[in-house]
């Protein structure tokens, strides 16, 4: 994968690491009352569009509440999963000493199971972002997308694998946890058993969730259940698609590189903050935007500081931004149009054996390498810095 | 039932997975923050000053708190820049007044006690856990002499017990002892000089350790001091509660009594000569995180200052929030110097100071 980054030298890399530890430390100290009424306030929000939502679905005679009420639940669903779920799992909220918001007992209401989340996504894909064979987010396990990966004939589906993918996230998302749980085993330890036990977490989940969307409220509505099914239906598939758009935009687009395990070998503090920026890209777009995105429209600035409370992407975005124009480093971002649109793209070449993929690429712009850095390194061993 | 096994299995755990008390919580909330299914919580309907650094803050509790015993102390939550955070208050009325209070002196540095002074407001909402300790009296079993030896915010718990003994109708003798540090220092003196002339079973002594000022004892606890205001003191029931050097002074001088004590202190406030090794491995297996901790202060205040924020309540040992399970590793309480075994068993994070690589269940 080619990188249009300035290439850092050591000292370069860790001084850039510093500066990415200054924001943190700045933020962090900022950390307080407003996040915390934030969290609540978006709780609320989720809380009052779901009464809202499942109760307009309930008592609907004609397809306009109907509709109304399905937007509302998949909004709810949406803020649930993204704003309050994926954040609150990072421990952004965990100082906050509310058990609403403690990432240890958090369970979110989507066919995933919490714990088997936080082990493939907090740990797994966090450390080892876009590293091909550890990242197992990198693709799914099913989806091509660099030459780094070897190409399989099945990968000529890929277009429409993902597409079916798209509607059905939440499954994919469930089946991606336990078995990510199951490859990390160590081979020689594997067992049938544990294969079923890790199995068997996730189809609890499924059961719970789909007893309480297809079984219960429906239930509620007497006669009328089909529609209540109907409704449920889709507000799950909605927030399907979108949280499969906004998922994918952060570490497939264009420019977003991918490593090998060997390259992490020995990385600093300061290396892996290069990683995480050069795997992640940003949509961007409006408050609101932000907020149903679960501000993973701040991709990069997340997998920097994941524990930081989302709501503060937005005040590091242009501070990040300007030390990577400093340290000549690309900073991905656009609409979510444009990012979409590029991942869709990588979807389809990559589906294609390696030359034939170049080809398709080759039509593209002409890679542009970003200007050199702006900083001087000052070399501490120099004699003229230590004092006569 | 072959189609949900799970449910059929464990009905109990799905209904939970509803979350029916936290909607309830959410709905009567949003009606009054004082409702609850099971929380008590206490609005403030009054805050009086009750010496240069103490308030009385009166309560009106909703219908889950379930009342106290005078003497008892009562854990307090409130939410500090967005956290919430408890600490234990003796409550100071007595339990028959309608509306309990509970008196907080300021502590040097102290968070809640401080918050609790300058920004709590009239109409605002705490939430309290149910009273609980042993520093009360057996009204059924009342004796006829009894000594109260406080120092600073050691008086609220006393002030309690001696309204209460107002209320009963005490028939015997008792003396108080109180060491404040100057004359505006003195908590409840209105209250107690009240109470001395209308009852006269009771006989209140202020000694002021700081400043001396006319028409007091000053100084500390002394055998002339002792001998002077209880010369029959080996015939009474003693009830202490101060500081730690008061409480060690005056054992002192009660080695023959009958003591009932209760000392505040944070587990961080006690001196030891513990000199940590460096640095030492800690693992937590949830969160898939291996951390670097120094061994001098509470684990759950190291795993604070790296920004790791386990759930902790009282943080000194009472309410068992904080418990957390070890798998291997071993710990030292920080409260009594003993050290666990390395094998499995449950630790209190804010109790523990690690001692050798750990592996938490956290
Ligand atoms: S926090 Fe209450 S026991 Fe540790």
């Amino acid at each position: 994968m080619k990188t249009i980054s300035k290439k850092l030298s050591k000292a370069e890399t860790e001084a850039f690491g510093a500066e990415l530890e200054e924001i943190r430390k700045d933020v962090m100290a900022k950390v307080g009352t407003e996040d915390a009424n934030h969290i609540k306030r978006v709780h609320k929000a989720y809380r009052y569009t779901e009464i809202l939502g499942r109760g307009l679905i309930h008592f609907s005679f004609e397809p306009i509440t109907f509709g109304i009420g399905t937007l509302l639940l998949a909004g709810s669903k949406i803020l649930n999963n993204m704003e309050i779920g994926h954040n609150v799992m990072h421990g952004q909220y965990d100082w906050m000493n509310d058990p609403r918001f403690n990432s240890r007992t958090f369970e979110w209401d989507i066919v995933s199971d919490s714990k088997q989340w936080k082990f493939y996504h907090n740990y797994m894909h966090h450390t080892f972002t876009n590293v091909l064979g550890k990242d197992h987010d990198y693709g799914y396990n099913f989806t091509r997308l660099t030459d780094d990966q070897k190409w399989k004939p099945v990968h000529l589906t890929q277009m429409f694998s993902n597409l079916f993918l798209m509607f059905h996230f939440q499954w994919g998302v469930g089946a991606h946890g336990y078995r990510v749980e199951y490859m990390e085993i160590p081979k020689k330890l594997r067992k049938k058993r544990t294969l079923k036990e890790y199995r068997d977490v996730f189809f609890k989940k499924i059961e719970l969730q789909l007893v309480k969307d297809y079984l219960f409220f429906p239930i509620l509505a007497g006669l009328n259940f089909p529609k209540v099914i109907l409704g449920n239906l889709l507000a799950n598939m909605i927030r399907n698609v979108w949280t499969y758009s906004i998922i994918f935009c952060g570490h497939f687009t264009e420019n977003a590189e991918t490593f090998s395990p060997e390259e992490i070998k020995n990385e600093t503090r300061a290396d892996w903050y290069i990683r995480q920026l050069k795997g992640s890209s940003n949509i961007s777009g409006s408050k609101f935007f932000y907020l149903m995105s679960g501000h993973l429209s701040h991709q990069i600035e997340h997998h920097m500081y994941p524990d930081v409370p989302s709501r503060r992407y937005q005040e590091i975005a242009p501070r990040l931004e300007a030390v990577c124009k400093k340290y000549g480093q690309n900073y991905n971002t656009g609409s979510f149009a444009k990012q979409f649109a590029e991942v869709w793209k990588r979807i389809f070449v990559y589906s294609f054996p390696n030359k034939i993929a170049k080809k398709l690429l080759g039509n593209v712009k002409e890679v542009q390498l970003m200007p050199e850095p702006q900083i001087v390194m000052v070399d501490t061993t120099s004699e003229e810095l230590i004092p006569a | 039932m072959k189609v949900l096994p799970f449910i059929y299995n464990s009905p109990k755990e799905y209904w939970n997975y509803f979350q029916p008390t936290n909607w309830l919580e959410f709905v009567l909330g949003e009606i009054n923050p004082l409702y609850s299914v099971s929380t008590a919580k206490a609005k403030v309907i009054a805050i009086h000053s009750e010496s240069a650094d103490a308030k009385t803050i009166v309560l009106q509790t909703n219908r889950h708190w379930k009342g106290f015993q005078a003497g008892q102390h009562v854990p307090v939550t409130v939410e500090i820049a967005g956290r919430r955070v408890t600490r234990y208050y003796s409550l100071s009325s007595s339990p028959s007044a309608k509306n309990p209070t509970i008196t907080v002196k300021r502590q040097k540095g102290g968070l809640v006690s401080n918050f609790l002074n300058d920004r709590l407001k009239v109409g605002d909402v705490i939430e309290l856990g149910q009273a609980s300790g042993e520093f009360t009296i057996d009204p059924s079993a009342l004796p006829d002499k009894l000594l109260f030896i406080a120092g600073g915010s050691g008086i609220t718990p006393i002030h309690s017990i001696i309204k209460t003994l107002a209320e009963s109708n005490y028939k015997g003798q008792a003396k108080l002892l109180y060491f404040s540090r100057f004359k505006e220092d003195i908590i409840f003196f209105q209250s107690f000089a009240k109470l001395e002339t209308g009852n006269s079973w009771l006989e209140v002594k202020h000694v002021l350790t700081d400043v001396p000022s006319p028409g007091y004892e000053s100084g500390f606890l002394t055998t002339e001091l002792m001998d002077k205001f209880v010369p029959d003191l080996k015939e009474r029931l003693v009830y202490l509660c101060g500081p730690a050097p008061l409480q060690t002074s005056a054992k002192e001088f009660l080695k023959d009594n009958q003591v009932i004590s209760e000392l505040f202190l944070l587990p961080t406030q006690i001196q030891t000569n513990y000199q940590s090794s460096g640095p030492v491995e800690v693992v937590l297996l949830q969160s898939h995180k291996t951390v670097l901790l120094k061994g001098e202060k509470s684990i759950l205040e190291e795993l604070e200052d790296q920004g790791i924020y386990p759930p902790s309540g009282c943080r000194m040992g009472i309410c068992h929030t904080c418990t957390c399970r070890k798998t291997s590793g071993s710990v030292t309480n920080i409260k009594d110097e003993t050290m666990s075994d390395s094998g499995e068993g449950n630790i209190q994070l804010c109790l523990s100071r690690v001692d050798e690589k750990l592996e938490l269940d956290f």
